[in-house]
């Protein structure tokens, strides 16, 4: 993978402070008809203290690399490349490296996840108190002070404590199990909360208000946030920074205020003018042509190649590399000096 | 809430006349008429006695005065039904109260210790059999359950007779204990309890594992089922990226989730535990109430058998009412009086 120079050059020139740094992260599946990566030599640098958003459409890799993140690929995947954790006063944790009872600790101590199926992610024959209270027990946290923090988690979420941890989670709505789980996977004070398309069955006033919710969150207790989702419009409201995914790939990461502005992959620029928007007229909607690449097959060169009307032969023959467009803008793309040839239809607000 | 009880014993009360109305029309119904067959045998056996006093011994035995108009027959038989009168049993010669009353414990003591046995056999190999759902282990217990789940139990039991009782001469070929011992169940003499206790287990050992060769198939084969399905949950990942101890979720997430749907059939075999195991209690010459049921069956004492049928029905449906109340009780979803939303 060569695009790596360009990332690692772009990250190291900034001063930030990475939290995690991931280097050529593959997720691959061995399977009859091949191999199949589902990440595909990924390198990213989290920022402490960011919320960086992931999106990308659907089985792009980004439930993957939220698994990756934990080390929590599902077998048979297989986890290849460097995921490095860096602690606020520890020496760095190799994620990928530690031990069965070390990565116990890891997960939720200091990597947390809210899940996709978050509806399904509480024991429905345990009310939510022993949810809490199980967590706290396996990882050796006094119990008493726990609980206490669960409350007032549940509170800064506009949940009633008292009601939430009595009852079961047949007894709670949609959104009222979502901030529920969010409050149960902050419960540890973990560093980083990885969150994997947690509003996907939620309707848009419930997305919304949770999405203006993890902000304040985040500031309360200095947290650093990955957020997954395929809604571009609903992630731009809250990220401090982007990362689109593409293939399996990264294809462009920089602040969000620049994706929106002056995105310089012509499939991010694809994405923004897909986006359903109530101002705009039906007919300026573009959806995207063709379908995502296979994981076991994917076109060689750019693997955008085939859908961009910017594609010359050097696309379908050489892979991009990651360059800067500015600062710590990247994106990987042959032709992104000229992608002002593809106008920006649709207006995302922020 | 209340109105969820009330609704249950009303069906349960509805139940238990209803079958007992049942037998009060079949004896009146089944073809022959057991109570004129009765009158008549009686007639030609007693050839002294007038006709006023056969019909009294008609109704000693069956409850049933045959010359009454049938409401007046059907309310004395209620009547007395309730007031634990069951009539009087030809083939023992002695009430059908004190027959059951008598057969009951050593059917309750074969049946319950093999359905329990069964339950865990079962139970823990369904639970292992999903851990290591695919594997060879899998699909030899799969394979296994079903051929012995599938053979009935006195096939087993005619078996083991033939081998262990008559050929090896290890078990004994029936009864409940030896004739040479005491029955003694005293905790100041220990020594002859323990003999007694182990004589009474050495006569049921072959008619139990009969029974738990059968039955733990069916729990394992729907406890790999539950379990394959709560494993595969998303609460099972969320629980482990938590950091769950493995043991906690087994017992707490897999176990307790799987089980819970097996609850209610679990209390209907308790309920059918009294009707025992009616074809094996005759192969071991078992004297509970399935090897009764058979006898009167053979003599035609229809008493004693209306008797054991009303015995096993009731107790099936009290075991389904229990069932009913308790449910909610060891599952919140299905809790009537839902604690935070209602």
């Amino acid at each position: 993978m060569s695009k790596q120079d360009g990332i690692a050059t772009a990250a190291e020139d900034s001063d930030v402070d990475p939290i995690l740094r991931i280097r050529d992260l593959t997720v691959r599946f061995e399977m009859d008809r091949g191999t199949s990566r589902v990440l595909n030599g990924v390198d990213l640098d989290i920022r402490r203290n960011e919320i960086i958003g992931i999106v990308g459409e659907s089985g792009s890799g980004k439930s993957m690399l939220a698994s990756a993140l934990l080390d929590a690929v599902v077998a048979p995947g297989i986890t290849d490349g460097e995921i490095t954790y860096h602690p606020p006063t520890d020496e760095p944790i190799d994620v990928l490296d530690l031990s069965e009872e070390a990565r116990r600790q890891f997960r939720w101590e200091e990597i947390s996840m809210v899940f996709q199926g978050a509806l399904s992610s509480f024991n429905p024959t345990m009310d939510i108190r022993g949810h809490f209270e199980e967590t706290l027990e396996a990882h050796g946290y006094p119990i008493g002070p726990g609980i206490d923090r669960a409350a007032e988690l549940l509170n800064d979420l506009y949940l009633d404590p008292d009601r939430v941890l009595e009852s079961y989670p047949h007894e709670l709505s949609g959104g009222m199990k979502q901030r529920a789980l969010i409050a149960l996977a902050l419960v540890l004070e973990p560093e980083v909360l990885v969150m994997d398309e947690p509003t996907a069955a939620l309707d848009l006033l419930m997305q919304r208000s949770i999405v203006s919710l993890l902000a304040d969150i985040r500031d309360k207790h200095d947290l650093t946030m990955v957020f997954i989702t395929h809604d571009l419009p609903l992630v731009t409201k809250l990220a401090d920074r982007i990362g689109v995914l593409y293939a399996f790939e990264f294809v462009e990461v920089g602040e969000t205020e620049a994706i929106l502005r002056d995105p310089a992959h012509p499939y991010t620029r694809a994405l923004l003018n897909a986006t359903p928007n109530l101002d705009a007229p039906l007919e300026e909607m573009r959806p995207i042509d063709g379908s995502a690449p296979d994981p076991v097959n994917v076109p060689s060169g750019c693997a955008y190649h085939s859908r961009c009307p910017l594609a010359t032969d050097d696309c379908e023959r050489e892979q991009p590399r990651m360059e800067s467009v500015t600062g710590s803008h990247d994106v990987a793309c042959h032709h992104w000096t000229e992608v002002d040839e593809i106008p920006l239809t649709n207006e995302v607000d922020r | 809430m209340r109105r969820y009880y009330f609704e249950r014993t009303a069906q349960l009360v509805f139940t238990v006349l209803a079958v007992m109305t049942l037998t009060f029309f079949l004896v009146r119904l089944l073809p022959g008429g057991p109570a004129d067959a009765l009158r008549a045998n009686l007639i030609r056996n007693n050839p002294e006695m007038t006709a006023d006093q056969i019909d009294r011994r008609v109704e000693a035995q069956l409850n049933i005065m045959p010359d009454d108009p049938l409401h007046v027959q059907y309310l004395t038989y209620i009547t007395e039904l309730l007031q634990g009168d069951m009539g009087q049993s030809l083939s023992q010669g002695a009430p059908v109260t004190d027959v059951i009353a008598s057969a009951a414990p050593w059917t309750i003591f074969t049946v319950g210790t093999a359905v329990a046995i069964a339950f865990v056999i079962g139970i823990s190999m369904g639970a292992l059999m999903a851990y290591r759902e695919g594997s060879r282990f899998d699909s030899g217990a799969t394979i296994t359950s079903v051929l012995l789940n599938s053979v009935p139990d006195y096939i087993y039991g005619i078996i083991f007779l033939w081998i262990l009782g008559y050929q090896l001469d290890i078990f004994p070929t029936g009864g409940r204990y030896s004739s040479s011992t005491e029955p003694t169940i005293n905790l100041l003499t220990p020594i002859q309890t323990l003999a007694f206790v182990g004589d009474v287990l050495w006569h049921a050992a072959l008619l139990i594992s009969a029974i738990v060769l059968v039955a733990w198939g069916g729990w394992a084969l729907g406890m790999r089922g539950n379990s394959v399905q709560v494993l595969g949950e998303d609460y099972l990942r969320v629980a482990r990226l938590r950091g769950l101890p493995q043991r906690h979720i087994a017992f707490r997430y897999v176990g307790r989730n799987a089980v819970l749907p097996m609850y209610t059939s679990m209390l209907i075999t308790i309920g059918f535990l009294l009707g025992g195991s009616i074809i094996l209690e005759q192969v071991f010459s078992y004297p509970g109430m399935g090897y009764y049921m058979i006898e009167a069956l053979e003599r035609r004492d229809y008493p004693l058998m209306m008797g054991v049928f009303l015995v096993i029905t009731i107790t099936v449906a009290i075991g389904v009412y229990v069932a009913d109340l308790t449910y909610g009780l060891i599952d919140p979803r299905a809790r009537v009086d839902g604690g935070g939303s209602s």
